[in-house]
């Protein structure tokens, strides 16, 4: 009998092994179900399909917008919804929390010897994201192109870095707004007006005035989905401090919102319901 | 005889908010401090042997499941101490999580979509189970039941009887010192929980394996614990072998009857207040009694009369 006398260790190898194994088995499983699959792809292009449609209907009747050309817009557009895959592929699972908390399953992810949250959000992958991401690649070189931005490696990396970190902020906008589920009952609502706030970052937070623009940035930091961190990549030099201090904002938002959500995984435990 | 699990005189509080009736009452609510505290747990002492089969027993509501989840390390006790595998649960949830199984009735803790194997694989993974333990486990688990038709069938085609089944083994699979088992027959069918039963009892002797064990199904407990432990309204009420149980009633009978309708009648007769033979004949002097049987009262019977008699 080998009872384990010694706790070890699950580092950062660990987990990424762990997901991958998941992910694959994930995916297996999905391709399997075919017209589920077929029809949630269509789904996605439609989707797709009609937010561009609603911007081209848009951009035939203002050309620009607070000095944004078309192809700014388009370039802030498609950053935005490259920078919101990583919420809808790895992070979805966010929209079934509240359903396991109330219903008392929510108790089975404190059972293993693994991270809560890492082990909550690893159970569902979701390929529509990829659809998602395919989409804001292809409008992001097409702005890029007509913009006439030299391609050099610095802008490569910064559109990377910045993309990370505009991810970053709506996950971690999405983290507190799921997370409410554990002290409120209504907590659908919270998650739903985020998700639809996140229609506000494909435009330049500039157009907002007063209130608006400081609850965009400080309050839900919309902001930062997508204008601020664009604004570093777009023009490195006019780009204002905000922009530049993006990255660590991002870190520390999402650690916070980490922090929260598990805050909440404590409280669940402790009425135990 | 080393302890798997020792409680020392454990309470568990819960605040619980005084709710106001109306919209004016919750809106008040909100505000309020106006908590009560509720205890679930009242100084429940325990100790549990390695390898012990234990039935943790009582009515709904009496604070089972709270235990449970102060020793699973999920809650905190207000006060007293409890050890599991030697670790404060509470404080040191991972340590402790590796070292335990749980499953909870019908709430499956496998991947839904994927076929069993790829389960046991990723908890193989995610448990650290060496590659030699993991087949040896395996090879064990052929051995006491009939594997092979589950075992490449996702969780979600399975049926309650194959998903308790894939359940009990995967908590099981690396092989912890203590299983937590809550009500894990609960709406099988009469050879499905056989099945069930016998799995547990070879998982236990194979691996002397401490089994904690909630249910409401007496047939669990006759078919496997030694010792029973009964709480009722957050305290320990019982706790001593199944056999003492029954001579903790042991005034009591079961008489049968069979009447001229050919109808059995059941009665059960305390003994120190009321004489047998006199029930039966009275019993004789409205209607013919065709057969007679005298029973030992059932646990079923024992626990109930338990139940009611704290209750009161």
């Amino acid at each position: 009998m080998s009872t384990n006398t010694v706790s070890r260790k699950r580092g950062l190898s660990f987990y990424a092994r762990i997901y991958k194994k998941i992910l694959i088995q994930d995916l297996k499983s999905k391709m399997s179900y075919r017209a589920d699959f077929i029809i949630s792809t269509i789904g996605m292009i439609m989707t797709n399909l009609s937010g561009f449609v609603t911007f081209l209907i848009l951009f035939r009747n203002f050309p620009s917008i607070n000095g944004w050309d078309y192809h700014h817009m388009l370039f802030l557009y498609g950053f935005s919804l490259v920078a919101l895959t990583p919420v809808q592929c790895f992070f979805d699972n966010n929209w079934n929390l509240r359903f396991q908390v109330q219903s008392g399953d929510f108790i089975k992810y404190c059972f293993r010897p693994i991270n809560v949250f890492f082990y909550f959000m690893s159970e569902v992958f979701d390929v529509k994201g990829l659809g998602q991401l395919a989409f804001g690649v292809g409008t992001l070189v097409y702005a890029w192109y007509h913009i006439g931005m030299e391609v050099t490696v610095l802008r490569i990396c910064l559109l990377i870095l910045f993309l990370i970190t505009a991810s970053l902020f709506m996950i971690a906008i999405m983290n507190f707004a799921a997370a409410t589920c554990f002290w409120i009952v209504g907590s659908g609502y919270v998650m739903v007006i985020m998700f639809r706030f996140k229609d506000f970052a494909k435009y330049p937070a500039s157009i907002f005035s007063g209130i608006f623009k400081v609850i965009f940035t400080f309050i839900i930091p919309i902001a930062f989905v997508a204008y601020y961190p664009s604004l570093a990549v777009l023009d490195p030099c006019e780009a204002p401090v905000l922009s530049w201090c993006a990255p660590l904002l991002g870190i520390l938002f999402f650690w916070l919102s980490y922090k929260f959500w598990m805050l909440g995984v404590r409280k669940y435990d402790f009425t135990g319901s | 005889m080393e302890n798997a699990i020792v409680m020392k005189n454990v309470c568990k509080d819960f605040k619980v908010l005084n709710r106001h009736e109306g919209l004016k009452g919750s809106i008040r609510d909100l505000f309020s401090r106006d908590y009560k505290t509720v205890s679930a747990v009242k100084d429940v002492s325990l100790e549990i042997a390695k390898g012990e089969i234990i039935g943790y027993l009582g009515p709904n509501g009496a604070g089972k499941s709270t235990t449970i989840k102060m020793m699973t390390g999920v809650l905190e006790p207000t006060s007293g101490e409890i050890l599991v595998n030697g670790v404060v649960p509470y404080k040191e949830r991972t340590k402790n999580s590796e070292n335990i199984g749980v499953v909870f009735g019908q709430r499956s803790q496998l991947w839904w979509s994927l076929p069993l194997i790829e389960s046991f694989k990723l908890l193989r993974d995610i448990y650290m189970v060496d590659k030699k333990d993991y087949e040896d486990m395996i090879e064990l688990y052929r051995s006491l039941v009939d594997i092979e038709p589950i075992l490449h069938k996702p969780v979600r085609q399975m049926s309650l009887g194959q998903r308790t089944l894939s359940d009990i083994l995967a908590a099981f699979l690396h092989n912890p010192a203590i299983v937590f088992l809550d009500e894990p027959t609960i709406g099988l069918d009469v050879s499905m929980k056989d099945k069930i039963r016998s799995l547990i009892r070879g998982l236990n002797s194979e691996k002397n394996t401490t089994v904690i064990l909630t249910t409401h199904d007496m047939g669990d407990v006759d078919a496997l614990c030694k010792r029973i432990v009964i709480i009722d309204k957050g305290s320990k009420i019982y706790d001593n072998d199944i056999e003492h149980l029954k001579s903790y009633f042991g005034n009591y009978r079961t008489l049968k009857m069979r009447l001229s309708d050919d109808n059995w009648v059941e009665e059960v007769i305390d003994e120190s207040k009321q004489d047998i033979m006199k029930i039966i004949m009275e019993r004789q002097k409205e209607q013919k009694i065709k057969d007679l049987k005298l029973e030992e009262i059932s646990t079923e019977e024992v626990i109930k009369k338990i139940y009611e008699g704290a209750s009161k």
